[in-house]
């Protein structure tokens, strides 16, 4: 079928044609249209020169200079309120993604204590590598014990005042110099986004590079943090992913099935709902209510954390959410928490399925709010799948509209996993770094935005650098993109360079490795720290490059920011609200380098973005005389 | 000073910022004030619009008080005329909402009240010496004045740019 | 000179002639303009006259002068007279009751009347209507009181607007249409759903693909339809709207060229020395294809006869012409817009539609896609004005095709 420009403009992926396609017949509102409707975007806010931070205010900085305020009530410039307003969106990144980490400490905890309903601790080996960084005493000890004692310490990370954040002594130690230099080696985690809430209270600290300093400090709590002690803790509750086969996109929905998506962040719920499903019981009412059996498909890094450790397909990235309920075919959409769109409340409303909140964090207009708990979570989890089968009988066959399309992929790819694939240790990859065969690693990661043709941004760049042999770790909803642009079956081999091909044939892997969530971005930190261990380096050394092509969200910023900290160059493809301020744009795209040995370059080409990063990698490569 | 102003549009000015757009609504709503006009129903309504130019340009668009105004002329109704000021202006009582003038304005600058069903438009604020939007907008990419001070402005600042650029 | 030998004669006082009049004044100040009309009343705004049935308006609220543009001063209206015939070698025309009025330029801008289809039987009988004239609105107005049902013949926008005044006055109303679907001169059957829907909403019965063959009265007037499928409809008025037929007869024999209206060129001259025609009466050219047509718009008829009075008044200016349809209005609670080339079935037009719950729209582009050649808006007319400076001044669209089909079109695509 043919698409008009408008639908074929919006998408690389011919399901999100077929269903925007239906969303128009039907008149139904995406975000697309709402993205539309919002042009043009406010430029003050684009910039980043307004201010709310106090009520003098809201004062907004003219970027003319001839014409209009040049400094806020309290005397704030452009470079000020530009800085404020960025390290604000990584404290709600990284406030995010630590509290994402807290969740997990949390449910450790409970499960240490056999308080928690339907938790194990899977991965005993995960358990007893991580007691011993931290210092517990293994000896002798019950795994409950150990687990007991090990989620205290992680819970104390949170509210730590003094000292260090003990993940952050996984980097190697010229990079410890660098953070302890700058004065960037973080505290705690919570401190240090509390920290950032202080200092941009009005009249606090208004020197920019000052401001930008706290930014990058918080951001390593993230990264090395909080989002570190959601995998690790994630690893030892629900094993440690190894690679598995699976399907994405929205063809995954199954027609003659109770389709439940889980949708959001924590493994915490859709471990849980994927285990409901399986109960007898459940499945035999859904076969008496006439359907085949229960599909549980993720959506978002929920969605990823179960394809990662149990093959659980995909049905689609962040921009796909809504075009899932527009199938007609889903049950009941589940979420917990971050990257939910407000609009499928209205959404759901125009179908049968339900719309189900459980965090007591976030709640939405037009769902259900059936909150979830860890101590009785099987149960609540029964009892909501339970609400997904009931709603089967409810569905309209005439509205429901499925694109054929899924495409097989490989997940899986955990550090630990990727090194049982190198057989045990990292050297066969950094051969092939040396000879060259694979010339460097990128990560590629972030989200969607309707600013940026869905996927393109994403697909266009990795391929380009797997074409140029560059291996491409990715995570998030980049992640979901390459796989369902077929990029992340070992066949897709082909379709690198001759270098990279050859590594990837004879390690029977794809040429992208999905490593998993969002908060798996700290995988890639791992790697990175082992692999310039293994060369006594820096990271910022290595031959290693980031991009976020899609990024919108605040916890992107903060990854960004905790990546370049980490020394890492990275290329952002939407341009972030820093331009008001040519100090600050300035400190982010070159003076960084002087500080932590790297920086952000903005290109919304992909092509281009990828070669930027190429040419970093052969830059680094020639630097260590590779 | 016989010259009429009219409303100006630097077009590389705007930053889509809608100032205008709030302005205005509230200098057409009943309490004047901003917190009073987000609490009136129904809700004002603003005549300048911001529109979108792909890939990147904000533009505002304002009734340009035309000379052989359109709208009058084709209006069904005898509702719109031109005042003593020179502005056209709509009669609500005699406006009948068939939308003729919307069809004929090229600008799209001619509103539609659907609660009342009739047609409103810039009327130049006439209790203001300068009209809302103008005031409001914090890049000057909106100007009132007249023809020739407008234009003459204009020239003074392209030489002085030139002279400028000549001298580095 | 005196009004009897008038500088500026015009036959016919409504849209055109009165624009006529003051486009004169503008720029001749001191010459005699004499308006002859054959109604008995001061020229009004004709479009208003549905309200008069539906009692939202009295008359004198519809009269044209002192409103809108029409303030012009010293313009000398001559009520309830009718031209019976013209002298243009005389340059005299003679009235019904036989007075001569000579002139020096004269403007033909006695529009249009309705057209009786002679098919149908019975048109005679009181009740029986075709709206047209303030005189006809006040007849039906007084109708209106003895009756219960009114049967309408013809789905056009006239009979729309007369339906709803009637139903305003709790009236039944049915509305007996011989094409598939309303609205047919304006729109294509499949752009017309929504306006379907919103007239049946609002109470209105319309019944398709049937004509009447036969009015059937009494003494009381009107007693019921007879319609082509055998059926009957009892009611106690019927209203006519089967389009419009230009007033020429009084032209017969006087020289000037008729082609079913009257026959102008490009600055609205006839083919006789001093003499014009603007409106409803006269055949002007399609803005696109250059086609002679006739129109039945109040916009026509303004800018023609203001383009006419200029011409007369010495400024030589050329018409630009009109689209055959260009029509604005609202029924019920759904605005549309209709203009340019909007019947496409058979043609090789490039064709555009989006149908949304509450809106449809139609773009139509000409074969190889260049050019916007017409457009129907329903539900959301945003913007129609720039779409029909687009059609009109045929615009190349290479540079905002798809802005056209989606409907976002805004002004600063022609701002630099
Ligand atoms: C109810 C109604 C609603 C309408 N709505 C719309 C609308 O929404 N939009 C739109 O564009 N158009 C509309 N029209 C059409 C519009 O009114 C006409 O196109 C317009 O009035 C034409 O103007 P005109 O001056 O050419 O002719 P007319 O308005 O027909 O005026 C001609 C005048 O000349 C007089 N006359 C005729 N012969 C003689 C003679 N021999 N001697 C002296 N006088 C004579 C007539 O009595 C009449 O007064 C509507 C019409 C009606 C009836
Ligand atoms: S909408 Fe009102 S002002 Fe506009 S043409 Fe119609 S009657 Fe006149």
């Amino acid at each position: 079928m043919a698409y008009n420009e408008n639908i074929l403009n919006k998408s690389i992926d011919p399901a999100v044609h077929q269903m925007l396609a239906r969303a128009e017949t039907l008149g139904l509102e995406t975000v697309w249209d709402r993205y539309e409707k919002m042009l043009p975007e406010c430029g003050f806010g684009e910039l980043g020169v307004c201010c709310r931070n106090c009520n003098m205010g809201p004062c907004r900085i003219s970027p003319f200079e001839d014409q209009g305020p040049q400094k806020g009530v309290c005397g704030a410039t452009a470079d000020i309120i530009v800085a404020r307003n960025l390290i604000r969106m990584i404290a709600g990144g990284a406030a995010a993604h630590s509290d994402h980490g807290r969740d997990l400490a949390h449910t450790l905890l409970l499960t240490a204590q056999g308080k928690s309903g339907g938790y194990k601790i899977k991965d005993e080996t995960k358990l007893m590598a991580l007691a011993k960084e931290y210092g517990i005493d293994v000896n002798g000890r019950s795994k409950e014990d150990i687990a007991l004692a090990l989620a205290k310490n992680v819970y104390a990370e949170f509210g730590k005042q003094e000292g260090y954040v003990q993940f952050t002594r996984r980097a190697p130690d010229k990079r410890l110099a660098v953070w302890q230099k700058a004065g960037i080696d973080p505290r705690g985690i919570d401190r240090e986004i509390v920290e950032i809430m202080h200092r941009t209270h009005i009249g606090v600290d208004n020197d920019p590079v000052n401001l930008i300093l706290q930014g990058l400090k918080a951001s390593i709590a993230d990264g090395w943090g909080g989002s570190m002690i959601a995998t690790e803790i994630s690893d030892v509750l629900f094993g440690t992913p190894t690679p598995t086969r699976s399907t994405v996109n929205l063809g995954v929905i199954k027609a003659d099935q109770v389709n439940i998506i889980v949708h959001g962040h924590e493994p915490v719920l859709s471990e849980m709902i994927m285990a409901a499903s399986n109960d007898p019981d459940l499945v035999s009412r859904a076969t008496a209510a006439g359907a085949a059996g229960i599909n549980v498909t993720g959506m978002c890094c929920t969605g990823n954390e179960l394809m990662m450790r149990h093959g659980i397909p995909i049905a689609g990235n962040f921009l796909q959410q809504e075009l899932a309920v527009i199938t007609g075919a889903v049950e009941a959409m589940i979420v917990d928490v971050q990257c939910i769109m407000p609009s499928l409340g209205d959404l759901c409303e125009c179908f049968h399925t339900r719309f189900i909140s459980t965090s007591p964090k976030a709640k939405f207009p037009g769902a259900v709010h059936m909150q979830f708990n860890e101590e009785k979570a099987l149960e609540i989890a029964k009892s909501i799948v339970e609400s997904a089968v009931d709603n089967f009988t409810n569905r309209n066959p005439a509205k429901v509209f499925i694109p054929d399309e899924k495409t097989d992929c490989m997940a899986g790819f955990s550090t630990e996993a990727i090194l049982a694939a190198l057989g045990g240790t990292l050297d066969p990859l950094l051969d092939a770094i040396k000879s060259g065969a694979v010339k460097g690693i990128a990560g590629v990661v972030g989200c969607n935005n309707p600013k940026i043709k869905h996927d393109h941004g994403h697909v266009a760049l990795v391929r380009e650098l797997v074409k140029n042999n560059v291996l491409v770790v990715t995570t998030g909803c980049n992640a979901i993109a390459c796989a369902k642009a077929g990029l992340m079956v070992p066949e897709a081999a082909n379709t690198a360079g001759d270098g990279l091909k050859g590594v990837c044939q004879s390690l029977g892997v794809p040429p992208v490795l999905h490593m998993g969530s969002c908060v798996d971005i700290s995988r890639i930190l791992t790697v990175c720290a082992a692999i310039a261990n293994a060369l006594d380096v820096d990271i910022c050394d290595l031959p290693v490059a980031g991009a976020a092509p899609e990024w919108m969200s605040e916890k992107a910023v903060s990854i960004g920011a905790y990546v370049v900290s980490s020394g890492i160059f990275t290329v952002l493809g939407t341009v972030p609200p820093v331009l008001g301020s040519p100090l600050v744009t300035n400190i982010l795209t070159h003076a960084a380098n002087d500080v932590v040995g790297a920086a952000f370059a903005v290109e919304t080409d992909p092509i281009k973005g990828a070669g930027l990063m190429i040419a970093h990698i052969e830059k680094k490569r020639q630097a260590l005389g590779l | 000073m016989s010259q009429p102003k009219e409303i100006f549009v630097k077009t590389d000015r705007c930053m889509g910022c809608r100032s205008c757009i709030i302005a205005c609504a509230v200098a057409h709503s009943e309490s004047k004030t901003l917190f009073g006009a987000v609490a009136q129903s129904p809700g004002p309504k603003n005549r300048v619009y911001v529109e979108w130019v792909a890939p990147d340009k904000k533009v505002p668009i304002v009734c340009r008080q035309c000379e052989d105004a359109p709208c009058m002329y084709a209006c069904i109704s005898g509702a719109i005329s031109r005042n003593e000021k020179g502005i056209v202006v709509t009669d609500p009582d005699k406006c009948i909402g068939c939308w003729t003038c919307v069809m004929v304005c090229p600008y799209g600058v001619i509103g539609r009240n659907l609660e009342t069903r009739k047609a409103y438009r810039c009327d130049r604020c006439p209790d203001r010496d300068i009209p809302a939007c103008v005031s409001a907008c914090p890049t000057g990419a909106l100007v009132y004045d007249t023809v020739p001070a407008y234009s003459g402005a204009v020239r003074k600042q392209v030489s002085q740019a030139l002279s400028k650029a000549e001298g580095e | 000179m005196t009004a009897d030998d008038s500088q500026y004669m015009i036959v016919g006082g409504c849209a055109a002639g009165m624009a006529a009049a003051h486009a004169i004044r503008e720029h001749d100040r001191q010459g005699t303009v004499t308006v002859i009309s054959e109604e008995p009343c001061a020229p009004y705004f004709r479009p208003l006259i549905p309200f008069v049935i539906s009692g939202k308006n009295q008359w004198e609220q519809m009269a044209l002068e002192g409103c809108g543009p029409y303030t012009g001063s010293n313009i000398f209206v001559r009520t309830h007279s009718r031209v019976a015939s013209v002298n243009p070698a005389a340059r005299s025309v003679f009235l019904q009751d036989g007075t001569c009025l000579g002139y020096q330029k004269i403007l033909f801008a006695t529009g249009s009347r309705p057209h009786m289809p002679p098919d149908i039987k019975g048109v005679d009988a009181s009740g029986v209507f075709a709206l047209r004239t303030l005189a006809h609105a006040k007849a039906m107005a007084q109708r209106v009181e003895q009756t219960r049902h009114a049967v309408m013949l013809g789905g056009g926008l006239l009979n729309l607007k007369t339906a709803f005044a009637l139903l305003e006055r709790h009236l039944k109303v049915t509305l007996v249409v011989y094409s598939p679907e309303v609205l047919s001169q304006l729109m294509a059957p499949e752009d017309a759903l929504l306006i379907r829907k919103a007239l049946e909403n609002a109470g209105l019965t319309i019944k398709t693909g049937v004509s009447a063959t036969g009015i059937l009265s009494d003494s009381t007037g009107v007693t019921g339809v007879t319609l082509d499928d055998g059926s009957h409809l009892a009611c106690q008025m019927v209203c006519i709207g089967k389009g419009v037929r230009p007033n020429v007869d009084y032209l017969e024999n006087s020289g000037i060229a008729l082609e079913n209206g009257i026959v102008t060129d490009r600055y609205t001259a006839c083919n006789l020395p001093d003499t014009f025609a603007a409106g409803d009466v006269a055949i002007t050219h399609e803005p696109i294809s250059g086609a002679p047509i006739s129109t039945a718009l109040w916009t026509n008829a303004v800018e023609m006869g203001r383009c006419a009075g200029q011409n007369m008044a010495g400024i030589k200016t050329a018409y630009t012409g009109t689209f055959g349809i260009l029509n604005a209005t609202q029924v019920a609670d759904e605005p549309f817009v209709s203009m340019g080339v909007v019947h496409t079935e058979n043609s090789d037009c490039q064709v555009f539609r989006q149908a949304t719950k509450t809106t449809y729209r139609k773009m139509v582009f000409d074969a190889d896609g260049t050019r916007l050649i017409g457009a129907v808006f329903v539900g959301d007319i945003t913007n129609a004005g720039l779409y029909r400076y687009v059609i009109r001044e045929r615009l190349p669209v290479s540079g905002f095709k798809q802005q056209i089909i989606d409907h976002t079109l805004n002004y600063g695509y022609f701002m630099r």
